[in-house]
């Protein structure tokens, strides 16, 4: 199934490495992402991942990293649609 | 030192170490840390030498585990910095706060494969609870408050520091960074009543304790709630010491190892109440048949750990401190509490085996009987690990070091070395195997260095002991490397290091050498010759439940 999660993020250089890290190890796979900076300088990265597992089991193991401010499962659309338009 | 003081970075890990009570530093030199190691010389910060980075990141942790308190070690880049990823991966999975303060090349040659450069930051991310590579000399002081804070907060956890040796040179104004004033702690009232009233419900509810109770520094309410409620219990093998260890209702480790009762209770239970802990797969046997007829409440500080194996009727994340005063018992638990002693019982470990040869079990048994209130057992992993914690007991949880997650050979002579830095007045025994002793042997160098008075009971079965019984009982016998028949003369080589010791194989001989292990005013190591065919029973076989557990009895018929 494909979930759909929004994600901000502090500026740091490894910041992306980290999520995408968790991700993969935590069994989901990266369908689609986008990634912009805000005026507040946080990053803005919206994700589709897919898996069997429920999202929960990702979405708080990315919440509890430093570097994600916030982490908020959007639904279970496919992310192209949404990001794109 | 004042605020605003211009110093070097170097000399501002120094003082914010100083700031945060480090008292020692485990640690080994090299090129891209030497400014580090250069403002150490003469500071009020002490440094213990170790004689591998990996030493020194296990002897923080034995420091951190036995004290409480956050563990520091140093590394240069490079080999240096990948030497400590194990000890940091180890505390990941045990959830231990530690500072690990790397040396990095200078901040213009990194990305270009200079000189013992590698990627730590890259590195790190997999086995830290978080990682810092400092580019910025404004940075590194609010960086390493930062580090502190964040290991010891909720659970805790590694965190690492890469520092590029121009930052350590270069000079920087000290300010101490304000800090943000923690949240009052809460408490989720309404998942309380939730909990209460699943608690009322309950006919056959069982606490099962683990590592977090002693982490959040709950074993005086745990203890509490055990002896206003009547509530039975198990323990996780890092949970072991957190229920006092003769209370009624007590039937101790649960698991793949664990006692009979312990799984047999768990598996009869109606109410699991999970206290710091997160059904570890060694604990859980099947998962979809543990505790089958279970409702779960799950009280952790963390909330990933809430439903990612097993899904709760109510998950509480707030402090165990304020959570478990919380909580009670209403309904008459009487039959359940008497079948419970009945099971206790029935399974009650025996330690009468007849013959000469040494019983490790009686001998960890005594050994659990004979040390002193202020004791650590640090163990390494393997058999004698399992038999540690089936027959020893602890009075506390900072008193049972053990790599429970990760399951490392060569913790215990290491953390050892950091629990006797930390606790400097306390007997501490290493219990090893032969297998795992020799995988951070190099550490004896440590103790001789700063004369330890250290302990090290050797179990010797000339085998790497879990791997061959799983080879018994699992691979047709077919016993691939796991014969350690030409390791060395053990005596002979603690001698090398300034160690006495004693070799015993006679069961007539424990009692006398564990007096002599106990009352040397120095350390000591002590080898214990056992016959390989002693197993650790009982025993969960894998993919099993932990109603299915085998016993040797039954593998002999």
């Amino acid at each position: 199934m494909i979930h759909h999660l929004v994600l901000t993020l502090e500026q740091r250089p490894e910041v992306l490495e980290r999520v995408l890290r968790v991700t993969r190890h935590r069994g989901f796979r990266v369908c689609d992402m986008r990634m912009s900076q805000q005026e507040d300088q946080r990053l803005l990265l919206d994700m589709a991942v897919d898996s069997d597992k429920a999202i929960e089991l990702l979405s708080r193991q990315l919440d509890k990293l430093i570097d994600v401010t916030t982490c908020v499962v959007q639904g279970y659309q496919p992310i192209a649609r949404t990001i794109n338009g | 030192m004042e605020q605003g003081q211009t110093i070097s970075g170097s000399q501002a890990v120094i003082k914010v170490l100083a700031a945060h009570g480090v008292t020692t530093v485990f640690g080994y030199p090299g090129g891209a840390i030497m400014p580090i190691y250069d403002a150490l010389y003469g500071s009020q910060v002490e440094h213990l030498l170790c004689r591998h980075e990996q030493g020194a990141g296990f002897a923080a942790v034995g420091y951190a585990r036995s004290s409480g308190k956050t563990g520091v070690c140093f590394a240069t880049s490079g080999p240096g910095a990948t030497n400590l990823i194990t000890a940091l991966a180890d505390a990941m999975m045990d959830s231990i706060p530690l500072v690990a303060i790397t040396g990095q090349v200078a901040t213009p040659v990194i990305g270009t494969d200079a000189f013992q450069e590698m990627d730590v930051l890259g590195m790190s991310l997999s086995c830290t609870k978080h990682s810092f590579m400092v580019t910025s000399s404004d940075e590194l002081v609010a960086t390493l408050y930062q580090a502190f804070e964040i290991a010891a907060a909720g659970r805790p956890g590694p965190v690492l520091v890469d520092i590029p040796k121009d930052i350590q040179l270069a000079q920087l104004e000290y300010k101490t960074p304000l800090q943000a004033v923690p949240d009052e702690p809460s408490l989720d009232l309404a998942a309380i009543a939730a909990a209460n009233t699943l608690l009322a419900q309950a006919e056959r509810p069982m606490l099962y304790v683990g590592g977090g109770v002693g982490m959040a520094g709950a074993v005086e309410q745990l203890r509490e709630l055990i002896q206003r409620t009547g509530i039975p219990s198990v323990a996780t093998l890092k949970g072991l010491g957190a229920v006092t260890h003769n209370a009624p209702g007590y039937l101790g480790m649960l698991g793949m190892h664990g006692n009979q009762a312990a799984n047999h209770a768990v598996q009869q239970a109606d109410l699991l109440l999970v206290a710091g802990a997160r059904f570890d797969d060694r604990v859980t046997g099947k998962l979809d048949t543990f505790a089958p007829h279970a409702k779960v409440i799950h009280l952790d500080i963390d909330a990933a750990e809430q439903g990612k194996l097993r899904q709760p009727e109510v998950a509480i994340n707030d402090d165990l401190r304020m959570v478990l005063p919380a909580l009670s018992l209403s309904q008459d638990i009487g039959p359940w509490q008497q079948h419970v002693a009945q099971l206790k019982q029935q399974y009650a470990w025996r330690y009468d085996r007849p013959g000469t040869q040494i019983y490790a079990p009686a001998l960890l048994k005594a050994l659990a009987d004979s040390l002193p209130e202020d004791s650590v057992v640090s163990c390494d992993v393997g058999q004698h690990q399992m038999w540690v914690a089936q027959h020893m007991w602890f009075r506390r949880p900072e008193d049972h070091l053990s790599s429970a997650g990760f399951g490392t050979m060569g913790f215990g002579v290491p953390a050892a070395v950091g629990a006797q830095v930390a606790r400097p007045g306390a007997t501490v025994v290493a219990v090893s195997g032969d297998g795992s002793f020799m995988m951070n042997v190099q550490e004896l160098t440590t103790i001789k260095r700063r004369r330890l008075p250290l302990k090290i009971l050797l179990l010797d079965n000339q085998k790497l002991g879990m791997v061959k019984q799983w080879q018994q009982l699992f691979f047709e016998e077919r016993y691939s490397e796991t014969d350690l028949s030409d390791n060395p003369d053990f005596l002979t080589l603690a001698a090398a290091f300034n160690i006495p010791g004693r070799s015993i194989s006679k069961a007539s001989e424990v009692a006398d050498a564990l007096s002599d292990m106990l009352t040397s005013p120095g350390p000591f190591l002590l080898h214990v010759q056992i016959d390989d065919r002693f197993n650790v029973w009982p025993l969960v076989p894998p993919g099993a439940s932990n109603s299915d557990m085998i016993d040797e009895v039954e593998i002999q018929q």
